[in-house]
C-alpha cells in the first residue's frame, strides 16, 4: 500500500474514533443511566404495570403521597401528615398545598381520589397496584387537602403502597389516548416525561417549576440534573464496562463480577446494597417423594454450604440468607443461621433413617420408602431461573452424601406453568420488600390455590394463624417477633433451601453527587443529585 | 411480467395462513398463562383466583381457541393485528416502530456480506488452488463459523472497551450500526465467498470466457464484464435466502448490542406469552421474507434477458 494511501486510512481511523468518543461523552447535568434490559417497563404507568423498575421511574416524574426514606421509615411526600385508627380500617391524610402538576392542574385531594379510583376500576386492569391498595369501602375529601380512606377490614400496607403508587394529572387522564404515555405521565415531580425508545432508552428532562417540598429535597426548587436517561443494556459483559467506556455516569445495576475494576478506583463510586425480602430462595413441594419426608428435606439443608458458594462464585461478594426471610431484613429470625450448620455426616444419618440408602454408584437408592419403589435413586429437581451456579455447587457439594441434584433453568412460563402444576421438587422463588407480609403471601395455605404464590403444600394452623396475625399488627417491632415467630416454625419443619441474596451494586462516576440509594436495594432517589463539572 | 408477479403475490395467502396457525398453534401449546405471567411479575403481592380471571376475560382469553384464532385472521385481513397483551398498545405500532431498526441492521448485514464476500470469493477463483485461493476459503470457514453472539461479545471487547471507537449498545447513529453489522454480516460474508468461487470458476470454463481470452482481453475486463454476471444468478438466489438468515440473526445481534429492534421484541413476546404481539410479529416478517424473494426472482429477468416470466 502507497504512502499516501496509509496516510488516508490512518486519518480516516483517527476520524472514526474521535467520532466514536464524542458520541459517548454526556453534557454537565446530563445523567445516563444504564440499566438491566430486563428492567424495562411494559406500559411506564404504574398504575397499570405491576413492576418495581416502573414504579421507580415514575417516582422521578410524579412525587408519591409518602416516601419511604433510605433508612425504612415514612416521611411526608405530598401528603404532609397522616394517621390510622386503632381498629386499621380508617385512614386520614392531610395533603400539601400548592402542588401542580406539569400540566398547570392544581394538586389537591380530588385529583388523589381521582387517581385511586383509577387505580382500583376494573377496565384499568391494574395488575398489581389495586391489590395493594386494597379493597377500598370509601375515600372522602375534605377541602383541598383532607383525605379519608375507609376500609371494612384493617389493612396495615397502605402506606407501602401508597409510597409506590404514582399520581397523574386527573385532565391528562380524562383526555389521553390508552398507551400515549407523552399525554398520560403528567405528574408532580422534577424531571418531565420526554421520550421513551423501547428496548432503547427513556428520557426525561428537569422541570423547572418543581416545588422540591417533599421530605425527600434538600433545598426547595428544581433539582440540579438537567435531564436523565435510562438506557436499556441487555448483556451483562457491556452492563460491566460501559460506565468504564464513559457512555454512561451511572450503572444500575452492576454485574457483581465486574466491580473489581471500579473498587478502590478515586474515578468511580461503588454503593452496595442488599435487597430485604426473602434472598434467592427454593421452596420445597411436600406433597410427594422424597420431599414428604422432613428428614430428607433437612438432610439437603444440613448438606449445603452457601457460604462456601458465595466464595466460590462471587468472591464473597453476595449476601447471606438464612431462612425465609434474609439476614439483613429487619424482621430476620436469627435461628436461622444456627438451626441447620452444614453437617454432611449427619444429613447422611437423616437419609439412612429415612430409608435413602446408599448405592453401589455412590448415589442414595430407595429401600423401604414409602411409596417409592425400592432402587429408585435419590433424585430431587431444582428449577430456577437464574443463578443456576449455585444449584451446580451445591449439587458438588450433595455428591458426597449421595444426592443427584438436577440442576435445570427455566424460563418464566415454564416456572409458573410447573407450580401451577405442582410439579417440582426445589422451586426458585424470590420476593423483594421490607414488609414482613411476603412471609404471608409465600407461607400461607390460603394462598395454596391457582396464581398464588403458597406452591409448598404445607397446611398447618399454628402458622396460618401467625401469617394472619401480619396483616393487623400495627407495631412494627410487635410485627417483626410474630413474623419471626412464622420463620421459626417454617425451618423446623424444613420447608425451604435458603441460598444466598443478591446485593444491588451500582456503579457511579465520581462526578456524580447527591445520590441516594433507596431502604431497598432496588429504589433511589435524584432530587439531590448533581455532575459536578 | 405482470401476471407472474400477480400470481406470485396470490400464492402468499395460503403460506401466510399455515405459517399463522403454526405460530398460534405453538405459542399456545407453550407452556405459561400470560395473565399470570403479567401479574407474577410484580414479585409481590397474592394474585386471587378471582383477579387472574378477571385479567384473562379482559385480554380475551377465556374465549375458545377457534374463536381467538378466526379473530385474529378476521383482524388480520383487515390490517388490526391486534394489541400487545403486555403493552396494551396496537401490534401494528410496536412493528413498525421497530422494524426500521431491524431492517436497517439487515441490510447493513447484507452490505457486509457482500462488502467482504464478494471479493473474497472472486479473488479465491481468480487464484485458484494458489495460497490466496487458501487463505480466503480459510477466512470464509471462520467467518461462518463463528457463534453470532461470542462474535459480537468479541468485537465489543476490542473495539468498545479496548479502542473506544465504538459504541457497545444501543442504536441511534452509524457508529453503533457498525459492530452489529459486521457482526451478522460476517456470517453470510463466509457462504456469499464460497458461492461467488464456485459459480465463477464454473463460469470461466464456458465458451464465452475462452473467446474474450483468445481475444486478448484483460483479465479484469474478463471478470468483471463476461463472468460475474453470469457468476451471480445463483449468488443472488443465495442472497435472497441469506437475507432469511439475516433477519432471524438480528434476535441475537439485537440483543448483545442493546438496539431495539423486532427480534429483541419477539423474544421478549414469547417469553411473556403475548400471543398477539407474537403472532402478528412473524407474520409480518414472514411477508417481509416472501416479498425479497419475489423481488430476487425478478431480478433475474435483469440481470439475464434468457430469462422473461409469464411468456
Amino acid at each position: 500500500m502507497t504512502g499516501m494511501r496509509m496516510a488516508v486510512l490512518r486519518g480516516g481511523v483517527a476520524s472514526l474514533a474521535l467520532l466514536a468518543s464524542l458520541g459517548a461523552a454526556a453534557a454537565a447535568g446530563d445523567l445516563v443511566i444504564a440499566v438491566p434490559a430486563s428492567n424495562e417497563p411494559a406500559t411506564l404507568d404504574g398504575q397499570i404495570d405491576p413492576y418495581q423498575s416502573t414504579w421507580l421511574i415514575n417516582s422521578l416524574i410524579t412525587d408519591p403521597l409518602v416516601i419511604m426514606a433510605p433508612d425504612g421509615t415514612f416521611i411526608p411526600g405530598l401528603a404532609t401528615e397522616w394517621s390510622v385508627s386503632p381498629d386499621g380500617m380508617t385512614w386520614t391524610f392531610t395533603l400539601r398545598e400548592g402542588i401542580t402538576f406539569h400540566d398547570g392542574e392544581p394538586f389537591n385531594a380530588e385529583a388523589v381520589k381521582a387517581n385511586l379510583e383509577r387505580v382500583l376500576a376494573p377496565e384499568t386492569a391494574s395488575a398489581q397496584l389495586a391489590s395493594d391498595i386494597g379493597p377500598i369501602a370509601s375515600i372522602e375529601i375534605d377541602g383541598a387537602t383532607g383525605l379519608t380512606i375507609k376500609y371494612d377490614t384493617p389493612w396495615v400496607t397502605l402506606l407501602d403502597a401508597l409510597r409506590r403508587a404514582p399520581l397523574w394529572s386527573p385532565k391528562a387522564l380524562a383526555s389521553a389516548a390508552p398507551g400515549d404515555m407523552a399525554a398520560t405521565l403528567i405528574g408532580t415531580g422534577p424531571f418531565k416525561f420526554v421520550n421513551w425508545v423501547q428496548n432503547d432508552n427513556i428520557t426525561l428532562e428537569k422541570w423547572d417549576a418543581y416545588s422540591g417540598l417533599t421530605a425527600i429535597s434538600k433545598a426547595p426548587g428544581p433539582v440540579s440534573l438537567d435531564t436523565v436517561t435510562l438506557r436499556f443494556i441487555g448483556e451483562a459483559a457491556v452492563m460491566g464496562q460501559v460506565l468504564a467506556t464513559g457512555e454512561v455516569n451511572m450503572v444500575y445495576t452492576l454485574p457483581p463480577l465486574f466491580s473489581d475494576q471500579y473498587l478502590g478506583n478515586s474515578d468511580y463510586t461503588l454503593i452496595s446494597k442488599g435487597q430485604a425480602g426473602t434472598g434467592l430462595s427454593m421452596v420445597m413441594n411436600i406433597r410427594k417423594p422424597p420431599l414428604n419426608d422432613i428428614r430428607v428435606r433437612q438432610a439437603l439443608l444440613y448438606s449445603k454450604d452457601s457460604a462456601a458458594a458465595n466464595d466460590i462464585l462471587y468472591d464473597g461478594l453476595y449476601q447471606p440468607s438464612d431462612g425465609p426471610l434474609n439476614n439483613i431484613h429487619a424482621c430476620f429470625w436469627e435461628g436461622a443461621t444456627t438451626i441447620y450448620q452444614t453437617d454432611p455426616v449427619k444429613a447422611a444419618a437423616l437419609l439412612d433413617e429415612a430409608g435413602w440408602v446408599m448405592g453401589p454408584d455412590g448415589m442414595r437408592i430407595a429401600e423401604g420408602v414409602e411409596g417409592v419403589e425400592d432402587g429408585a435413586p435419590l433424585t430431587i429437581r431444582w428449577s430456577t431461573l437464574h443463578h443456576q451456579e449455585i444449584g451446580e455447587v451445591f449439587q458438588a457439594q450433595m455428591k458426597p452424601v449421595g444426592i443427584d441434584l438436577q440442576v435445570a433453568v427455566v424460563p418464566g412460563p415454564v416456572q409458573l406453568d410447573m407450580v401451577t402444576r405442582r410439579d417440582f421438587d426445589l422451586m426458585y422463588l424470590r420476593q423483594r420488600s421490607p414488609s414482613p407480609l411476603i412471609l404471608d403471601q409465600v407461607w400461607n395455605s390460603k394462598w395454596d390455590q391457582p396464581g398464588g404464590w403458597s406452591w409448598t403444600g404445607f397446611k398447618d394452623d399454628a402458622l396460618d394463624a401467625k401469617l394472619n396475625q401480619l396483616r393487623s399488627v400495627f407495631d412494627a417491632d410487635e410485627r417483626c417477633e410474630v413474623a419471626r415467630d412464622a420463620q421459626k416454625i417454617i425451618m423446623e419443619n424444613a420447608l425451604m433451601m435458603p441460598t444466598l441474596s443478591q446485593p444491588i451494586i451500582i456503579g457511579l462516576d465520581a462526578a456524580v453527587k447527591g445520590f441516594e440509594i433507596g431502604a431497598e436495594g432496588n429504589w433511589f432517589f435524584l432530587h439531590n443529585t448533581s455532575i459536578e463539572e | 411480467m405482470g401476471r407472474y408477479v400477480l400470481g406470485r403475490l396470490f400464492q402468499l395467502v395460503p403460506v401466510l395462513i399455515l405459517i399463522s396457525l403454526i405460530v398460534f398453534a405453538v405459542m399456545h401449546l407453550l407452556p405459561g398463562d400470560p395473565a399470570l405471567l403479567m401479574l407474577a411479575g410484580a414479585e409481590g403481592g397474592a394474585i386471587t383466583p378471582e383477579r387472574l380471571n378477571e385479567l384473562r376475560e379482559q385480554m380475551g382469553l377465556n374465549d375458545p381457541l377457534a374463536v381467538q384464532y378466526m379473530n385474529f385472521v378476521f383482524n388480520a385481513v383487515q390490517g388490526d393485528l391486534g394489541s400487545s397483551i403486555r403493552f396494551q398498545v396496537p401490534v401494528t405500532e410496536l412493528i413498525l416502530d421497530r422494524f426500521g431498526s431491524t431492517m436497517e441492521l439487515a441490510v447493513a448485514g447484507l452490505v457486509v456480506a457482500i462488502a467482504i464476500g464478494m471479493p473474497l470469493g472472486m479473488i479465491a477463483a481468480a487464484r485458484k488452488g494458489g495460497w490466496i485461493d487458501t487463505l480466503c476459503m480459510t477466512l470464509s470457514y471462520v467467518g461462518s463459523s463463528m457463534p453470532v453472539y461470542w462474535l459480537g461479545l468479541l468485537l465489543v471487547l476490542l473495539f468498545s472497551f479496548t479502542l473506544g471507537w465504538f459504541p457497545s449498545a444501543g442504536g441511534g447513529s452509524f457508529q453503533a450500526l457498525v459492530l452489529p453489522a459486521v457482526t451478522l454480516g460476517l456470517l453470510s460474508a463466509g457462504v456469499l465467498a464460497r458461492l461467488i468461487r464456485s459459480s465463477m470458476l464454473e463460469v470461466a470454463t464456458e465458451d464465452y470466457m475462452r473467446t474474450a481470452r483468445a481475444k486478448g482481453l484483460p483479465p479484469r475486463l474478463i471478470i468483471l464484464r463476461h463472468g460475474l454476471k453470469n457468476a451471480m444468478i445463483p449468488v443472488l438466489t443465495m442472497m435472497g435466502l441469506q437475507f432469511g438468515a439475516l433477519l432471524a440473526g438480528t434476535v441475537v445481534t439485537e440483543t448483545v448490542f442493546s438496539r431495539p429492534g423486532l427480534g429483541r421484541l419477539i423474544v421478549n413476546a414469547i417469553l411473556a406469552k403475548d400471543y398477539p404481539l407474537v403472532q402478528g410479529s412473524i407474520l409480518f416478517l414472514a411477508v417481509v421474507y416472501l416479498l425479497v424473494n419475489l423481488a430476487v426472482d425478478i431480478a433475474y429477468g435483469w440481470l439475464d434477458p434468457r430469462i422473461r416470466y409469464g411468456h
